[in-house]
């Protein structure tokens, strides 16, 4: 029996997964909705199965958007800024300088901080019973609702097909000189890399720490940062694909294009 | 050749010997230069290099041949350096007359105190310079100025050996007894002979040097060490014994400063730097009075 992991964008808004498995004998997809299930090892896997189109855009179809959780950034005394349904911003300006909606202060020894939206979109739920409440940190605090863009659906898509290639750190990033010039001479997707391969240097404090390419061997597909820009840990750099998987990512980006209106 | 090892060791231990000794018990100044101990464990001195750095990944791939790691804390030398680079490849001008140093250092510590390994780099070449009776001056992340103009350069790396050992190799270069400067540095740049008026003895502010980094790089060491008794790091608003100590030197807050990831190249934009966060990261505030923190890239001041 084949796995198919949507991974993250299947996940629901309890924060449980849904794990598609499809039947070899009668070709029926079941699903499973799937608490606390370690992907990890999963992750790979994804990239190497073929795509069912039909389940994907309908998923998206019939909820297109995107469920933030927002958890307690330490522990604390929480008291909510906001109500459910609040319409909210994430941050904005040249610099991303300027906060986002204020969503709720976290209150320790009394260090206020006020935590800001990241980003924009609508708050769909919120657990009002820990207003003024001591929380621990990591406590989920609340979700918000993030409608999703034809370009972010196709990128949500994309990134279930393509092995992403995190931050290591919150960091400013740039490729290393030799992918770089070979970026700069064919483009991104005629890069190709292997694990091993030193691609991208990390700077933090004035440090430069080579980073090593761990995923998969393929191209370079998609890159989600600008040389120099500040990406937070867990971000995706890169997306790699197989080489010959390109035609069907190809194939992704037209349909979804075709049928989403 | 060894003499001049020999004489860098009989300093460090001058130094050693005298280093203020803050407001921590004896008992935790022998701890944090026990954690600083391997500092200079091993020398090598030349008087051509291409880079220090070179040779040092070069004895890294040695060491692992022969099926050991090489020891924490291996310093070169060199009087010269022909091919010497700063960040983003900028020429680093390296004569006769200056320390040009370069170090390696296992990545052993967690992640939240790596972040500080440059401060501490640049907190022991400012105290280095500043025994020498000058008001030197830490801009942010780790430059060395003195009356504006910088007298030392720092660069960090962090390298993945070919059999997955991890070091932090330290380049540092000090403007010496060297008195000119090419072209784009003359302005700019300083020594501590054209700061003095005299002449310097090189073993001795070598020496000086790396008694210093054992201080800063041991202190960096037992701040984890507290950290972790107390179950907090920066991330939570601890404020780290290095970096305590980095902004008693620094006068970055309150200047007028341009930012970019390579300021030189690209600035971004101006602002004026208003706080260091406890993550070391620069708070600076805009023209619209919005406030932006960078953990990377440079400044200039204006």
């Amino acid at each position: 029996m084949n796995v198919y992991v949507n991974y993250p964008s299947s996940r629901g808004r309890d924060g449980n997964y849904i794990l598609v498995m499809l039947c070899p004998f009668k070709g029926e997809v079941i699903y499973f909705i799937v608490r606390n299930f370690n992907f990890t090892h999963l992750t790979a896997m994804s990239s190497n199965q073929e795509i069912h189109f039909d389940e994907i855009l309908a998923r998206y179809k019939a909820d297109p958007y995107n469920y933030v959780d927002m958890h307690a950034i330490h522990t604390g005394k929480v008291r909510f800024l906001l109500e459910e349904g609040a319409q909210v911003e994430g941050a904005s300006g040249e610099w991303k300088h300027k906060p986002g909606t204020r969503l709720y202060e976290i209150d320790r020894e009394r260090n206020t901080k006020v935590i800001t939206s990241k980003t924009s979109g609508a708050i769909s739920s919120i657990r009002s019973e820990l207003d003024g409440q001591f929380v621990e940190a990591g406590e989920k605090l609340l979700t918000i609702r993030h409608p999703l863009k034809k370009k972010e659906i196709i990128e949500a898509i994309l990134q279930e097909v393509l092995y992403l290639f995190e931050a290591p750190e919150r960091a400013r990033y740039y490729f290393s000189m030799d992918i770089q010039a070979k970026i700069e001479q064919k483009g991104a997707r005629s890069v190709f890399i292997q694990p091993g391969d030193e691609i991208i240097t990390m700077s933090l404090m004035k440090r430069d720490t080579a980073v090593y390419y761990t995923g998969e061997p393929g191209i370079i597909h998609s890159v989600y940062f600008t040389p120099g820009d500040s990406m937070d840990q867990g971000k995706p750099l890169i997306g790699v694909c197989a080489e010959e998987k390109l035609p069907l990512v190809q194939k992704v980006i037209t349909r979804v294009k075709a049928e989403w209106e | 050749m060894s003499s001049f090892i020999q004489q860098i060791r009989c300093h460090q231990q001058v130094f050693l010997d005298r280093l203020a000794p803050h407001s921590f018990a004896p008992a935790t100044v022998q701890k944090i230069l026990a954690y600083g101990a391997p500092v200079g464990a091993l020398i090598e001195h030349y008087e051509q290099l291409n880079r220090c750095m070179v040779r040092l990944q070069c004895l890294i791939e040695k060491a692992e041949q022969q099926g050991r790691v090489l020891e924490a804390g291996t310093v070169v030398l060199a009087d010269t350096l022909t091919e010497s680079s700063g960040r983003f490849d900028r020429v680093w001008y390296a004569p006769q007359g200056g320390i040009w140093l370069a170090m390696a250092w296992p990545d052993i510590l967690l992640p939240e105190f790596t972040r500080f390994f440059p401060f501490a780099v640049g907190l022991a070449c400012c105290r280095a310079v500043r025994q020498y009776g000058l008001d030197a001056q830490l801009k942010w992340v780790n430059d060395i100025l003195v009356n504006g103009k910088k007298l030392a350069g720092i660069l960090c790396t962090s390298i993945q050996s070919p059999g997955g050992d991890r070091y932090h190799l330290i380049g540092i270069g000090i403007n010496g007894n060297n008195q000119t400067f090419p072209g784009e540095l003359e302005y700019n740049a300083t020594s501590l002979r054209v700061q003095l008026s005299r002449k310097i003895d090189l073993a001795e502010l070598s020496g000086c040097l790396l008694a210093e980094l054992r201080w800063a790089i041991g202190l960096l060491h037992y701040d984890e060490e507290q950290a972790l008794a107390a179950g907090e790091n920066c991330e939570q608003g601890r404020q780290s014994l290095v970096l305590e100590d980095w902004q008693q030197l620094s006068d970055t807050v309150g200047q007028r400063v341009e930012y970019g990831f390579d300021v030189q190249q690209n600035p971004l934009y101006q602002a004026v730097a208003r706080e260091i966060d406890p993550c070391g990261g620069l708070v600076m505030e805009l023209e619209d009075g919005a406030r932006v923190t960078e953990y990377s890239g440079e400044i200039i001041y204006l």
